[in-house]
């Protein structure tokens, strides 16, 4: 049942997403598709680590389907961080540039 | 008719600047603008493919190691540019003519904008130069963020202007990018460049060489909206006019191509880099569909998906194939053009009802009968739906993913699919289908004969590759060979 009221407590969240203004049937509809989509979408992008390692593909897939299923509704904090502010877009650009220079760095002896 | 290859840039170029320096007389304007726009898409289909040495110095060869080396900016112009350059040529017509009907009295500058952006990104494809390239990009980026301040819309300065900070950080590390290239090889011609990194001549692993890539791939993800700037490129989409955004998003998706082209060219020995390409646009498929189906403002649902469809055209580019790489050009190319009909439809559902909120609306399809399937047309081609070109290109995608060993990366193609198909049907119903709110007023407001003609040439394109794909994709993949 604690999975069942999760799952109901996200309908309920997803109002607050939407506000102010009414919250239809589509939105609602909308806003589940893309919580499934964006869970099931990460596991499937977690089975590519097979091609490095299978034992590692194995265990950050079931970490990662845990981590995302428990943490449920997704979307509403999602959102939050993909908003207009102009200090987060900053925050994410410094951040991608800081890992692809990380990776860069160590995967220089993939090469 | 080789001499016709600078004037793809110079065309447009000049035409801006006379038609910002005597927009005073308006009728003049509007002529020349429109009879510009048409010789916009001729040009290259008139000129023949090869290659201009600007200054005409022609390349050299060094007799003691036999090598070429090329002094010259070089545009080369083959069949990949040829396509392209001619289906910018035919939406910039098609934006020119729209916005030359909607206003009795026309802006020199926004013109002068949309000709700069033109021939900025036709430059970008036709250089074999990094730096020429950059230079374009640059001059891309501020007419990107010209045409967004210049719109109508509440808050388009703003996003204009974060547009602009954020490339602040883009352009110069790529800048820095270039001139590392630049320190290694002692060229900017992309030719010795490559030549210089297949030849041994340059350790691919040394780190300066490594940094290159690093900063201009942060680089191409600004000028390609890619993570971390899908917010930004959809935001600013959803702020220019709904002609722009259909303009707008065909720089992106242009510019994208021209400097990965360019990296696949130099950085293609290097396994990382197809490995950061496909990252990318995993996340871009992700993060642009998942939002796109959490939103309410429909022309930023479909900057959203804008966004989500270039993750479809990095996969194919980074799985590095022949096949692959064809399937991700092909699927720019459909791109271009489904989204262009999507924004300039939905700007004229906008243009009928002033309104952008999907829960305000309803009952359209009873008002405007042709918008509305020529719509649902663009969304299903858009979903891959057949027979329409996104089904051609996005099955190229996933035979191409299933034969490099990557089955995941199909089933997610498909699941991308699907989600957008979703986001169609949801927006279809809620916008045309359901009873029309009480509140909304959309008696007597008719949608511009101009946009409803511009689709439906969209439509007649998108129908025709879909139907037709061997039309370009044999050339698109003899090209493809040619640089592999």
């Amino acid at each position: 049942m604690k999975l069942y009221d999760q799952i109901f407590d996200v309908v309920k969240q997803f109002k607050k997403l939407f506000s102010p203004g009414p919250v239809t049937n589509a939105d609602v509809s909308g806003s589940l598709t893309a919580e499934m989509f964006l869970i099931v979408s990460l596991i499937l992008s977690a089975i590519l680590l097979r091609h490095i390692n299978i034992l590692l593909a194995g265990i950050v897939t079931l970490i990662l389907a845990v981590v995302l299923i428990s943490s449920i509704p997704l979307i509403p904090k999602f959102k939050l961080e993909q908003e207009d502010s102009l200090e987060k877009m900053l925050f994410y650009a410094v951040l991608t540039l800081s890992i692809i220079v990380v990776f860069l760095y160590w995967g220089g002896n993939l090469v | 008719m080789n001499e016709l290859i600078p004037l793809m840039v110079i065309v447009p170029l000049i035409s801006a600047l006379i038609i910002s320096a005597f927009s005073k007389f308006n009728k003049v304007t509007k002529i020349f603008a429109l009879i510009v726009a048409v010789c916009l898409p001729l040009i290259p289909l008139l000129s023949n493919y090869g290659l201009h040495y600007f200054g005409g110095y022609q390349p050299i060869l060094d007799n003691v190691t036999n090598v070429v080396y090329h002094p010259a900016i070089t545009y080369s112009f083959t069949f990949l540019q040829q396509v392209f350059i001619a289906m910018i040529g035919i939406l910039t017509f098609l934006v020119v003519f729209v916005y030359l009907t909607k206003y009795r009295k026309v802006s020199g500058p926004y013109l002068f904008l949309l000709f700069l952006g033109t021939a900025a990104v036709t430059a970008m494809l036709l250089t074999d130069d990094i730096f020429h390239m950059f230079v374009f990009f640059e001059i891309l980026a501020l007419a990107q963020v010209g045409i967004v301040a210049a719109s109508s819309i509440d808050y388009s300065y703003e996003m204009a202007l974060k547009y602009m900070i954020l490339g602040s950080i883009g352009s110069p590390i790529m800048l820095l990018g270039i001139g590392f290239l630049l320190a290694i090889t002692g060229s900017v011609n992309v030719t010795d460049i490559a030549a210089a990194v297949h030849n041994g001549l340059v350790d691919i692993k040394s780190p300066v060489f490594l940094a290159s890539l690093g900063l201009i791939f942060f680089g191409w993800l600004y000028a390609s909206g890619f993570p971390p700037f899908h917010t930004i490129k959809s935001g600013i989409y959803s702020k220019a006019e709904p002609h722009g955004a259909a303009l707008l998003q065909s720089f992106t998706v242009v510019s994208m191509i021209s400097i990965v082209l360019i990296m696949i060219r130099i950085y293609s020995s290097l396994p990382i880099f197809e490995v950061f390409i496909v990252f990318f646009s995993i996340l871009a498929m992700i993060l642009g569909v998942s939002l796109a189906l959490t939103q309410t403002d429909f022309r930023r649902m479909i900057g959203f998906l804008a966004v989500g469809e270039l993750g479809f055209i990095g996969l194919g580019i980074g799985l590095g194939t022949q096949f692959a790489i064809t399937a991700g050009l092909f699927q720019a190319l459909n791109e271009i053009v489904i989204t262009a009909l999507l924004f300039i439809g939905f700007g004229a559902i906008v243009e009928a009802t002033n309104e952008v909120d999907t829960r305000k609306l309803g009952g359209l399809l009873a008002y405007h009968p042709k918008v509305s399937l020529m719509l649902l047309l663009g969304g299903l081609a858009m979903a891959g739906v057949p027979p329409f070109n996104g089904f051609q290109s996005k099955l190229m995608l996933v035979q191409a993913s299933l034969s490099c060993g990557f089955p995941e990366l199909s089933i997610l193609a498909i699941m991308v699919s699907i989600a957008t198909f979703v986001v169609f049907v949801k927006t279809f119903y809620v916008m045309f289908l359901r009873p029309k709110p009480n509140d909304l007023e959309v008696e007597g407001k008719e949608v511009p004969r101009s946009m409803v003609f511009a689709m439906g040439i969209l439509l007649i394109i998108i129908l025709a590759l879909g139907l037709f794909p061997d039309m370009v994709v044999n050339g698109i993949s003899n090209f493809v060979g040619g640089i592999l």
